[in-house]
């Protein structure tokens, strides 16, 4: 049994009443998800998403179809906050996420709604904030750190209600390319270092290649999945329902167009530089 | 903009009135607003003053921030000063026309003019020295004994606290707004105050409207942080009244006591 198993599910924001045509946000979707795993959703604005990410932690319940967590089912209403300990959300704006006025106290404020031990809830504050390098700016005011710092002050929250899984819907597309790096980079630690399952949803495709597996959404439908390496390679595919592909894989993929007799796709401009040089020998 | 104003905000440090209980604070601060208004003569506010002096010295703080907190409202106190000032009553020591000045009216500058920069100075004293969070715990506490008639106390301080961390982001939304407004060819600073308070609705409409799409994100992350209410939950920074805390009472009780004191036997000044 994998850790997210997501089965069939459907969901609509408006009213379904008899004789009516209901757009589904999310469409027949079905995902599983192993403890452990970095798995990043791209899709552009629009394709559900973000619905489905908020289906991972009980706060939208499915039309059909259903959402198990750990084997525990989200529409039961006395699991919600039992999932909720266990896969946290981080949600796009840093700003509406910090809901005190010094940084350990936001940080202290998951442990707390839990009931957890003073002492203790000390101990995961600290640990949280280290994890994400965020320990030195304890004492600070929110509002005075770069948007960077104030999502992984976000992240810090959820890490310290100890959570097997963080979900997080475009943390990064309100961020400079600095910030960006600085919150990518701390969730690839926390999954390689702490073994904490990461569902990344994004637009940014160098984000996406940094996964175990990317899951590419349209229209509320799974249009393909695999590892980048898989998934970056089906150019047509994308370009047909106008996602973008990585740089480097655009680049080699016109180049083939040209007649370039190259079968590999590159993920990363190293890589890209390297293949380039091999065929230019 | 408004973000140089003094008044009403925190600086972290390690002083007695940093680590005294934000409950103790509270009722200090209010027993002391109390006795303020009750000095009648030079020797009892000489004794306020002596006190509002030495937990400003114990604070820590640079007299700079006090200095500001009162610039504030130093309009108010000119005012309300020259008021009692040429409105007192009894011998009159100098006239000109409507104006007349008496010793009860110079007294009375005094009084009011002294109180009310002790009174700044002490609720400055107090959130310069209390972080939001703590002065939200404390009244929450404070309050508790409401709960039995269901005065919903938990919920009252959350929305106060949450109102408090959001004033910086609120403000720097407007300023984004205002330019933005700006750049349209928005006139803010010409015409009169009717025309002036008009102008100010297409700043605040945009303002409002984002301040709701806010709170349901707010809302939203509260609950992905398995916020339920108050019930069982825990606070990481533990208040316990200590030593300290009984020897500020003992002070403001003798404190209390001398202006009392003074009162009974001294002739009043005004």
């Amino acid at each position: 049994m994998s850790f997210i198993s997501i089965q069939d599910v459907c969901f609509s924001y408006e009213e379904i009443e008899e004789g009516k045509h209901v757009t589904n946000a999310v469409d027949g979707v079905s995902l599983e998800v192993e403890q452990g795993e970095f798995v990043a959703i791209i899709g552009h604005n629009g394709c559900g998403k973000s619905t489905l990410a908020k289906h991972l932690n009980a706060l939208l319940l499915p039309d059909s179809g259903r959402v198990l967590i750990d084997g525990d089912d989200t529409a039961v209403e006395d699991n919600t906050y039992a999932i909720r300990e266990k896969v946290g959300l981080v949600l796009q704006n840093p700003d509406n996420q910090l809901v005190a006025s010094i940084v350990e106290e936001d940080v202290a404020f998951g442990p707390e709604n839990l009931g957890v031990e003073p002492s203790e809830i000390r101990r995961r504050v600290d640990a949280a904030l280290r994890a994400v390098d965020m320990y030195d700016y304890r004492g600070h005011a929110p509002y005075r750190l770069s948007g960077g710092q104030k999502q992984r002050v976000a992240i810090a929250g959820i890490l310290a209600i100890q959570p097997q899984c963080i979900v997080l819907d475009e943390p990064t597309a309100m961020l400079d390319p600095s910030g960006r790096q600085e919150v990518i980079s701390t969730l690839l630690k926390l999954n390689r270092t702490q073994n904490i399952t990461v569902v990344l949803i994004t637009h940014f495709m160098d984000e996406a290649v940094l996964a175990d597996r990317v899951v590419v959404m349209d229209s509320g439908k799974i249009l393909t999945q695999g590892t980048p390496g898989d998934v970056f390679s089906q150019v047509e595919l994308l370009k047909k329902h106008r996602l973008d592909v990585p740089q480097s894989a655009e680049l080699i993929h016109k180049l083939r167009g040209c007649g370039l007799q190259i079968d590999k796709i590159p993920l990363t401009q190293e890589d890209c530089v390297a293949l380039l040089e091999e065929a230019m020998r | 903009m408004v973000r140089d104003v003094a008044f009403g905000q925190y600086f972290p440090a390690d002083s007695v009135m940093h680590r005294l209980d934000p409950r103790a604070k509270i009722l200090l601060f209010i027993g002391y607003i109390v006795i303020i208004f009750c000095t009648f003569n030079y020797v009892s506010l000489a004794i306020t003053t002596v006190f509002t002096a030495l937990f400003l010295i114990l604070s820590r703080i640079s007299p700079v921030f006090y200095f500001k907190s009162l610039k504030v409202i130093l309009v108010i106190v000119i005012i309300t000063s020259l008021l009692n000032l040429f409105y007192g009553s009894g011998e009159e020591l100098w006239q000109w026309w409507i104006f007349k000045i008496t010793l009860n009216g110079i007294n009375r500058a005094v009084f009011v003019t002294v109180r009310i920069v002790c009174l700044i100075l002490a609720s400055s004293c107090l959130t310069f020295t209390t972080s939001p969070t703590e002065l939200t715990d404390a009244i929450e506490r404070l309050m508790k004994p409401l709960k039995v008639i269901h005065f919903p106390v938990h919920e009252i301080a959350m929305m106060m606290s949450l109102a408090l961390r959001f004033v910086p982001t609120l403000l720097d939304e407007t300023d984004k707004i205002m330019q933005a407004q700006k750049a349209r060819g928005a006139d803010m600073e010409s015409g009169n105050l009717i025309k002036r308070v008009k102008a100010m609705l297409p700043i605040l409409i945009p303002l409002f409207v984002s301040a709701f799409r806010r709170a349901y994100d707010v809302a939203t992350a509260m609950e992905c942080r398995c916020y339920r209410g108050g019930a069982g939950r825990t606070r990481m920074k533990q208040i316990h009244m200590a030593g300290r805390d009984t020897a500020a009472f003992a002070a403001l009780g003798l404190v209390i006591g001398g202006v009392i004191v003074c009162n009974i036997f001294l002739p009043a000044a005004i």
